[in-house]
This record gives C-alpha cells, sequence and structure tokens, in this order.
C-alpha cells in the first residue's frame, strides 16, 4: 500500500511535471491530486498531468501557495499520488457555471453509477469527497448545501487560489482547466482515514444576532437589528472608523458545540459588513480573537495522528488568510515543519469546506 | 400550540442520522448553517409558522 508525494519548482510545465513523475517512481497509480502555483498555464499543466498518468484520476486547483512535507513553498507544484490498494476506487466529477446554478444531481448519479450505491446510503466512514471549487464566484456555501443535503459522506477541500491576485482560480481534472466551477472527486480509500478542522480563534463571549443579511452576496445589513459595522464596532469597544484595523484578528464565527465556522470580514460597504462567506439570518455570530497558529494546528494534527495510529498521507487546505498571518509573523518555516513527519501535500486557499464554507481555517484529510 | 418544531427537527434527525452520534452531530451542524439551531427549541417551544416553513423546506432538501 503506498501514498507518495513530490514538489517541483521548475520554471517549464514539462520539466516540473518530469520531476514529479520521477519522484514518485514506479507504483501503480490510481489517483493523483496536485496544487500547482498559477506561474504554471492552467490547461496546458492539467493536460501535461493526466499525460503522464493515463490511467489515473488526475485532479487538483491553482494555489496562493503550496505545502508539502515539511515546506510552505511558492511557484511550485505539489502532488500526492495513491496507488491500487491505498485507493479502492475513485471518481471524478467537474460542475460547470457554478455561480449561475448549482445541481449536483448528475454527479452523483455518476458516483452512484462507479460505485453501486445510492450516495444518501454511503457510508461515511468508507467514502470521503475531495472538492476544489473556483475561489473568486462566491459558490461555495451553496455547492456545500447541495452536497450536504444529499449525503452523508463527507467533502473536505478548498478554493482555488491565484497567489493573491484575485483575478482569475482554476480547478483542473480530466486533462482540463476550468473556471467557474468545482472539481468533486468521491474516494473510497483503502485504509482509515479522518479529517481535521483547525483554527487559532478563541471565543470572546460576545454574541452578535445576524438579523439582516443577504447571504449570497456575503453581506450582514444588521447585527442585533443594529447596522452590522456600528454592532461588531461596539462588540469590539472602537470606533467605525478603526473597525476594519480589527478584522484580521477578530472575525466572527458560528460556534457550534465550542467548534467555530469563522467568518473573516472583507470591508465596510455603507452601514453593512462584506464577509468573505456567507451569514444567513438567525445566526448567532461570536466575536472571536485570533491565537497561536502553530500550536493550534500541531495539537490538531497530532490528535488525529493518535486516532489513526499514524497519517501516511495528508492533504491539507490552508486559508490563505492563515498563511500571510504566518508571513507576517515569520512563523511560515515553523508552520511547514508541522508537516516534516509526514507525507504531506496542500496549498493556500480561498475559502475552505468542511460539512460548510469557511474561512481562516486549516481543513485536512488524513489518511493511516 | 408547542413543540412541532422540536418534533421536526428529531424527525428530520431520524432519518438521516439515525443513532449514529457523529452522523447526527453533521446532520445539526447542517440545519445551524442553514439558520436553525436546534438547541435553541424543546418540546414548550412556540410553533412559530416560519421557522415551520422553513423545517418543512429544509426536510424536503435532507430527506429527499
Amino acid at each position: 500500500m503506498s501514498i507518495r508525494i513530490a514538489s517541483s519548482a521548475k520554471d517549464t510545465i514539462d520539466e516540473a511535471v518530469r520531476e514529479l513523475k520521477a519522484s514518485f517512481g514506479i507504483i501503480d497509480v490510481k489517483m493523483v491530486v496536485f496544487f500547482a502555483s498559477p506561474k504554471y498555464e492552467p490547461d496546458r499543466i492539467s493536460m501535461r498531468m493526466q499525460e503522464s498518468f493515463p490511467d489515473a484520476a488526475v485532479f487538483g486547483c491553482s494555489t496562493a501557495g503550496e505545502i508539502v512535507s515539511g515546506r510552505m513553498l511558492t511557484g511550485a507544484v505539489v502532488a500526492m499520488v495513491f496507488d491500487g490498494e491505498s485507493m479502492g476506487g475513485v471518481k471524478v466529477e467537474v460542475l460547470e457555471n457554478i455561480g449561475k446554478r448549482i445541481d449536483v444531481g448528475e454527479s452523483f448519479r455518476s458516483f452512484e453509477n462507479h460505485f453501486g450505491e445510492p450516495m444518501v446510503e454511503m457510508n461515511p466512514s468508507r467514502y470521503v469527497g475531495i472538492v476544489l471549487a473556483d475561489g473568486l464566484n462566491g459558490a461555495e456555501e451553496k455547492l456545500m448545501e447541495a452536497i450536504g443535503d444529499s449525503t452523508n459522506v463527507l467533502f473536505v477541500g478548498g478554493s482555488a487560489g491565484d497567489d493573491l491576485k484575485f483575478q482569475s482560480t482554476h480547478v483542473f481534472a480530466n486533462g482540463k482547466a476550468y473556471t467557474d466551477a468545482a472539481v468533486l472527486a468521491l474516494l473510497k480509500p483503502g485504509m482509515p482515514f479522518d479529517f481535521v478542522k483547525t483554527q487559532s480563534v478563541r471565543d470572546r463571549g460576545v454574541e452578535l444576532v445576524v438579523t439582516k443579511a443577504d447571504s449570497a452576496r456575503r453581506e450582514v445589513v444588521e447585527l442585533n437589528n443594529e447596522p452590522a459595522a456600528s454592532a461588531y464596532a461596539q462588540a469590539l469597544g472602537v470606533s467605525i472608523d478603526e473597525l476594519r484595523d480589527y478584522f484580521p484578528t477578530n472575525p466572527l464565527g458560528l460556534v457550534i458545540d465550542g467548534d467555530p465556522y469563522v467568518r473573516s470580514p472583507q470591508r465596510i460597504q455603507g452601514d453593512s459588513v462584506i464577509f468573505y462567506c456567507g451569514s444567513v439570518e438567525g445566526m448567532t455570530l461570536s466575536l472571536l480573537e485570533t491565537g497561536d497558529i502553530i500550536e493550534d494546528t500541531r495539537r490538531d494534527v497530532t490528535e488525529a495522528e493518535n486516532r489513526l495510529g499514524g497519517i501516511s498521507g495528508l492533504i491539507v487546505f490552508n486559508c490563505a488568510h492563515r498563511a500571510l498571518e504566518l508571513a507576517n509573523k515569520r512563523q511560515s518555516e515553523a508552520y511547514g515543519e508541522l508537516f516534516a513527519d509526514i507525507p504531506t501535500v496542500g496549498f493556500n486557499s480561498y475559502g475552505e469546506q468542511f460539512i460548510g464554507h469557511m474561512n481562516q481555517t486549516a481543513t485536512m484529510i488524513a489518511f493511516r | 400550540m408547542a413543540g412541532k418544531i422540536k418534533q421536526m427537527i428529531d424527525a428530520i434527525l431520524a432519518r438521516r442520522a439515525d443513532d449514529n452520534e457523529l452522523l447526527q452531530r453533521v446532520i445539526k451542524t447542517k440545519l445551524i448553517l442553514k439558520g436553525i439551531n436546534p438547541a435553541k427549541y424543546d418540546e414548550q417551544s412556540f410553533d412559530d409558522p416560519a421557522i415551520i416553513a422553513r423545517l418543512e423546506k429544509m426536510a424536503q432538501e435532507l430527506c429527499r
């Protein structure tokens, strides 16, 4: 049973893909998941990756930085391959035009035909999904809701990036690159697996109820029946003029049984606050305060390692906001080192997915 | 009238999660993300028609 990882920072796609393939050695490759810097032309890297592993399911996305065991990278491509024993089954589907309409029906029927089981009856301890979405069209909430309505299988993932240019992000599958799209991959691993959802925030014990919102636009209009910007500033004890300075360190979050689903504020618009993630009316959000990413991540990954009795492969979807904070604190190297002893690939994302869509979080799939 | 909201939430949980504790937590999280927090409702909760209508829609989505 084999899971292998590789990375390359070569300048040309041909050289990078060749280096990746050589690093893996010869194994019966069943699935390849890869995350590529936007420096690589999207259509071409997807095509070359699929050509290099013609019998495998090959999928991935563009990034705002890459992660491989022991290191955080930029301008690189990282990949993880699974052989036939470590990945019992895999089926990849692409949902296009997700900015207009999301219907997972056809993709789910394809999964059902492939695995011979209805999605709603699939055992979530035997199947896991990976979701990679365009990071710029704001469709992730509806996408995750549509997935979650139709299956108990957990889909975990991240939103594609473009090195913080916020111009164009891509998902890869079938040798092609797509925008305004999501890749859904349903996996039946050959070993036990577990999840990590880690965020470094503390609940400050101040609750703000969303009393008016436009969730599709990720706009919170009112909190506690007051203009959102004013209520948010008041909760922090600062003026509205000062509020934006507190956005990076004091996001809001939906706290469920002590577990925060972070909503990062983006900007003030009139009296409203626009977030990187939608909230619906009636939701109770808590005022949060950021903490120590290194120690919190170390704890949560170690706990997963202990639950599984070891990790042979870890896929990390790490918020680009966390990556920025780590860089500002000169902790990027320390963060990469958290994964030094675990075969790991990942990328810095424009949003993270686990049951729902969230921000300032790292979601991970750990294979024993 | 009271308690219908809790009954509807319990029916959704039974249909999608049976007695599986982990799945129950996942389905509760999905309901909260849709805007209904199960912890806020018990047998004495007022049968708010707006909440009941939202739950009917959620039941359709989650229990097809």
